[in-house]
């Protein structure tokens, strides 16, 4: 079966024009925007604060909208019609996950404006952003699949949220209590290193073992989320 | 695009689902299986590819996707307007058909600018075939059709099978009720625990009929009595005929219908027609006995199809075969 972009094209505008109207699920796209601003105008400038928001948008957009997409099509009965059609596994997920995409980049362009974040090397950090809001979107279908409504998806997500926005604080710790050397590995906490190596002048080579790090997430995240749809459609 | 069980069978749990049977199912041809809930449940899954047959097979003489299967639930996306989701059906099938032309066949264009929640159920079923004209399959599956929809969406839903019926198509109805197997499809089977039973209509059933009729002359009943027995449990309860709603007859037992009850009743069709003339009834179909008195209301679906529909509580609806209805309308004083 060959991947078709015009099938992509009509799931992702159909998710559109249904997220649009879905204030429960749209409203959380202005969060992360409303924090950067009032960040900003409190002055916090240093990379932890840019990048709680970013991470922050992550898990609210990425995540969130994602896994409630997932858990509102699985919910209504609608997925098992999409399965049927002509439309291939990748073809359903590309599509749903391009909305999902599209908001985390589009939120975080104007976060980013709002707190001034200016990063020294702009392709590197768009890179990191990139490959991390896969990693959440991932994440996010992987939850969508696993909650039987909206209602169970909203509030599993939330676990999601606290660690991988408030979560990076976490590594303030990690001298006190050595077992927290592990949080080092996470893609939000590996994200921030990056960008603090990019501010001070670092290029590629230097941030390779970030990107590596990051990478590994998505695909590990990747894997689980397949093996989870099969078991669930197998059932 | 022709549809073919051959030797099907179905065993769960050490228990029969439906014994090995033959069917095929051909392209301009509407077939409606009357069954159970569980079988029901078993042919969709096997159509879904979800479960296997214990033996024998199911053969499918066209490619998978070309399998519609109009399910008895099926989701909507509610916040989109009922042209936004023909849109987005119509780009995921890339298919050819007009969106329009469907519209109209459905009779859905004043709604098309209406969001899918706010429709009625019958509605929303009738959108829901929509998508399945879009999608444009060689081969219907249709799981309980009719069920919970108002005359209306009946009746369109009649006149898309016929159309489904001029292009070809195979369509293959599951249902529950005979009345809706006999009312919207060329052949009607039973299937159960039993095996399949092809159900006669029509032409048929005057042969039969007569030569039953023959017999029965030679009978002389010694006594005659006008309460109707039935059996409850090991009671036997005597119901007045004018209580009665309408007799129906299913594998040769008859039973009769009263205040939305069913007792099953000893005689047969043949012997209560010949008790209860009298008393206004009237023999609309193969398989029922109705009392005249509760009809409310004639519905012609087709030249060849009509249905009566009483006044009891539920407006039960009834068929009535094509032969019978010249004999109505004289009774009726029509002509």
């Amino acid at each position: 079966m060959t991947f078709s972009w015009k099938r992509v094209n009509a799931i992702f505008q159909k998710d559109f024009k249904d997220f649009s109207r879905n204030m429960a699920v749209s409203i959380v796209i202005f969060l992360p925007l409303i924090m950067a601003a009032v960040y900003s105008r409190m002055g916090v400038d240093s990379i932890q604060g840019h990048f709680m928001t970013i991470n922050m948008t992550f898990a609210m957009v990425g995540t969130y909208v994602q896994c409630c997409l997932i858990a509102e099509e699985k919910e209504k009965n609608t997925l098992r019609g999409l399965t049927l059609s002509p439309a291939s596994t990748l073809e359903i997920f590309g599509g749903k996950s391009l909305l999902s995409f599209v908001l985390t980049i589009i939120i975080i362009f104007f976060s980013a404006f709002l707190s001034e974040y200016r990063p020294a090397n702009i392709t590197i950090v768009a890179v990191a952003i990139i490959l991390s809001s896969l990693f959440y979107i991932g994440i996010g279908t992987l939850l969508g699949l696993v909650a039987k409504s909206v209602m169970e998806s909203s509030v599993i997500v939330l676990p999601v949220i606290g660690i991988f926005s408030i979560g990076s604080f976490v590594t303030e710790w990690s001298e006190k209590y050595p077992m927290l050397k592990v949080v080092e590995y996470m893609p939000n906490v590996q994200l921030i290193d990056l960008a603090e190596k990019v501010e001070a002048g670092a290029g590629f080579a230097e941030v390779f073992s970030n990107i590596g790090i990051i990478s590994v997430w998505v695909v590990v995240v990747c894997l689980l989320t397949v093996y989870v749809f099969k078991k669930r459609m197998t059932d | 695009m022709s549809l073919k069980f051959i030797h099907a069978e179905k065993h769960m749990n050490d228990s029969i689902v439906f014994p090995a049977f033959n069917l095929s199912v051909e392209p301009n041809e509407v077939v409606a299986v009357c069954t159970s809930v569980n079988v029901r449940e078993q042919l969709i899954d096997l159509f879904l590819g979800k479960s296997n047959l214990s033996n024998g097979e199911l053969l499918i003489s066209s490619n998978k996707k070309q399998l519609g299967i109009f399910f008895l639930h099926e989701g909507a996306y509610e916040r989109l307007t009922l042209r936004e989701s023909f849109k987005f059906y119509h780009q995921l099938y890339q298919s050819s058909e007009s969106i329009e032309d469907i519209l109209q066949l459905v009779q859905l264009e004043s709604k098309k600018n209406v969001k899918t929640k706010v429709l009625t159920y019958s509605e929303k079923k009738r959108a829901q075939l929509a998508c399945l004209l879009i999608q444009n399959p060689d081969i219907y599956i249709m799981e309980e059709p009719d069920q919970n929809l108002d005359v209306e969406s009946k009746r369109i839903f009649l006149s898309v099978l016929h159309k489904l019926r001029m292009d070809g198509k195979t369509v293959f109805i599951l249902t529950s009720q005979l009345e809706s197997g006999i009312t919207f499809a060329d052949k009607t089977y039973r299937l159960d625990d039993q095996g399949l039973h092809f159900i006669q209509t029509e032409l048929e059933e005057q042969k039969v009929v007569e030569t039953e009729v023959e017999k029965e002359e030679k009978v002389i009943q010694p006594i005659r009595f006008e309460k109707i027995p039935t059996k409850v449990n090991e009671k036997i309860v005597l119901f007045d005929p004018p209580e009665i709603d309408y007799i129906e007859s299913t594998e040769g037992q008859s039973f009769l219908h009263i205040k939305g009850e069913s007792f099953p009743c000893a005689f047969t069709l043949n012997e209560l027609e010949e008790r209860l003339l009298p008393f206004g009834f009237f023999r609309c179909h193969r398989s029922y006995i109705v009392n005249l008195q509760k009809v409310r209301e004639v519905i012609t679906w087709t030249r060849n199809s009509y249905s009566l529909v009483l006044k009891d509580t539920e407006k039960s609806s009834i068929p009535l075969s094509k032969t019978k209805m010249a004999d109505l309308k004289g009774m009726l004083g029509l002509k």
